[in-house]
């Protein structure tokens, strides 16, 4: 219905408006100021130095704090105020720093988990377990076993989640988001610790995941992934956006070296 | 797998059934109070086994329900059968609205929390004598009204009464955590950030598994308080809340069964050590240690690794 609009639209059509956000956390600003406009379908990296304040705005997109100030706008609506369930609600999908994943649960019910927002039955009948339910269920298994197939984790389905490589456990954080059927999708950093043979596997699949119209916001402190894989990088640090553009340009930009280089030093 | 459990459910359940037509009096004394034990391990596992909170307050609850019920009955005259429900439904509600706040705290501060609200229901119960007749205990409850002829006050109908009640609300936590709503439990218990990030609205659901788990231990209250008919405070204090907690645990929390197991096997246990009461929550004590040293997962976990699961 809404469709004949959205493919007018579609090839400049802004998914995500950061608007003067702000975050103080006692007398520190973690953030300050910034803008930033995430266009559909593309995958765009956040990088800076340790404390720039890119898990920050992670956390206030996804709704886990809200900022000191201003906006945070998702297809035309305002994020600003809502929870993080209600953001997920909205087709946000997230994935954390650390791995985070319910680890004492099979890989598979860690997808089939994830499709919480998902069911339609209403909640009485699946106390009683109905046979709509019941199938409705069967659905949901089956697009949990679709995802681990499309991010090639379907061999290690029977494994608890805790017993998996680290390069896996990325894999299936980014698998869980998935199953949230986000349009926006946070990857806190999906690459980091991991062998170069892994980041080209995790890369790979985020670059598949962009393609199936997906657009993809990567915090990243691995230059290589990003720079070979990000259509487009901002630059954060000491809670500002210090440059934005495409991978070249940062490459070449004193000011972000400096800010890099600054902090080695 | 399920074909065995499901036989060793349904012969548990023909023993129940069997139970008032062989055993002594006695005998069937102590298993209604292990059922009621069981309603109550079994309810307080649905929050802080299968959503996770740590609670301490178990205790307050039925005996919130217990209190209600009996002075509905007392100052009304209304039924058993009425004041039943409304005691479930008021339960449930009063622990909706002490859950909301309290379990914005979260971890160990939740559990010191209920620790101390526990204490206070204790200690309301215990003083509000106008209303609960305080430390001289609450006399004169009715047992439930004969329904087809079936006269309450006996021995046998109230262990049928219970036993029947006790099924129900076993058989409905099952289908609750076996359901969407389960798994969205668990998932709060596993990761409460990944949780909220897949669109589960944790405080909904950790304070509607905290007001479930209060009204049925209110009914469970409600039962306890027809069937004994002399109410004391202190059936109600922290002790029975931390006997609750370690029925749970011997069982083996999360698992629904485990607690219920944990319930009839401490009940009985307690009786056994009857001469030496002071001995009781000594025994109690070594008992948690030894399950919390060895075997967290409780006498499942040891069930599971019998069987070379898990």
């Amino acid at each position: 219905m809404a469709s004949d609009t959205k493919m007018i639209e579609k090839k400049s059509k802004k998914v995500l408006e950061v608007r003067k956000l702000t975050k103080h956390f006692g007398g520190l600003a973690a953030l300050n100021d910034v803008d930033l406009d995430v266009s559909e379908s593309e995958i765009l990296g956040i990088i800076g130095p340790n404390g720039a304040g890119k898990s920050t705005l992670f956390n206030i997109i996804a709704g886990f704090f809200p900022p000191t100030s201003g906006t945070v706008m998702f297809k035309g609506k305002e994020l600003t105020g809502l929870r993080a369930d209600q953001v997920a609600h909205q087709g946000i999908g997230r994935t954390f720093q650390a791995s985070t994943l319910f680890k004492q649960f099979t890989v598979f019910d860690n997808v089939f988990n994830a499709f919480h927002m998902h069911y339609r039955q209403p909640p009485w009948k699946a106390l009683l377990h109905t046979r709509a339910v019941r199938q409705e269920e069967g659905t949901m298994k089956q697009k949990a076993m679709e995802i681990l197939n499309f991010t090639g984790l379907a061999s290690q389905k029977d494994k608890l989640a805790e017993n998996l490589s680290s390069g896996y456990q990325k894999i299936l954080a980014i698998s869980i988001a998935l199953a949230t059927n986000p349009k926006l999708l946070l990857l806190d950093e999906p690459v980091t610790t991991l062998s170069p043979h892994m980041v080209e596997a995790v890369m790979g699949l985020v670059t598949k995941v962009r393609d199936t119209g997906t657009t993809v916001l990567i915090i990243e402190h691995n230059m290589k992934a990003i720079m070979d894989y990000c259509d487009r990088i901002a630059v954060l640090a000491y809670g500002s956006k210090i440059a934005e553009g495409l991978p070249r340009e940062i490459g070449e930009n004193k000011e972000v070296v400096e800010a890099y280089l600054g902090v080695m030093g | 797998m399920f074909g065995a459990s499901r036989v060793a459910i349904a012969v548990s359940i023909i023993i129940l059934i069997l139970i008032p037509q062989l055993a002594s009096n006695y005998v069937i004394y102590v298993v209604i109070l292990a059922m009621l034990y069981a309603i109550l391990t079994a309810s307080y596992d649905l929050l802080t086994g299968y959503t996770g909170p740590l609670s301490f307050c178990h205790a307050a609850f039925y005996g919130l329900g217990a209190y209600t019920s009996a002075i509905l009955t007392l100052r009304t005259g209304m039924s058993f059968w009425l004041a039943f429900p409304i005691t479930g439904v008021w339960v449930f509600l009063f622990a909706a609205a002490v859950g909301y706040p309290a379990l914005k705290i979260r971890g160990h501060y939740f559990a010191v929390t209920t620790f101390f609200f526990g204490h206070f229901v204790y200690l309301f119960l215990l003083n509000s004598r106008k209303l609960t007749n305080g430390p001289l205990g609450l006399r004169g409850i009715r047992p439930p009204d004969s329904i087809l002829g079936i006269d309450f006050s006996s021995l046998n109908a109230s262990y049928y009464l219970v036993l029947f009640f006790g099924v129900l609300i076993v058989v409905f936590l099952h289908l609750f955590v076996k359901s969407r709503i389960g798994r969205a439990l668990v998932s709060i218990r596993e990761n409460e950030d990944l949780a909220e990030s897949i669109g589960i609205n944790t405080s909904f659901y950790k304070v509607l598994a905290f007001s479930i788990s209060a009204g049925l231990a209110g009914m469970a209250g409600s039962l306890f308080a027809h069937f004994f008919r002399l109410l004391h405070p202190s059936t109600f204090a922290w002790m029975i809340s931390e006997m609750i907690v370690i029925m749970a645990l011997v069982g083996g929390l999360g698992t629904l069964i485990g607690p219920i197991i944990g319930a009839g096997l401490v009940t009985f246990f307690l009786e056994l050590v009857r001469p030496a009461p002071e001995l009781r929550f000594i025994l109690l004590s070594i008992m948690l240690i030894l399950v919390l040293l060895f075997e967290p997962k409780g006498l499942m976990g040891i069930f599971w690794r019998i069987r070379g699961e898990k």
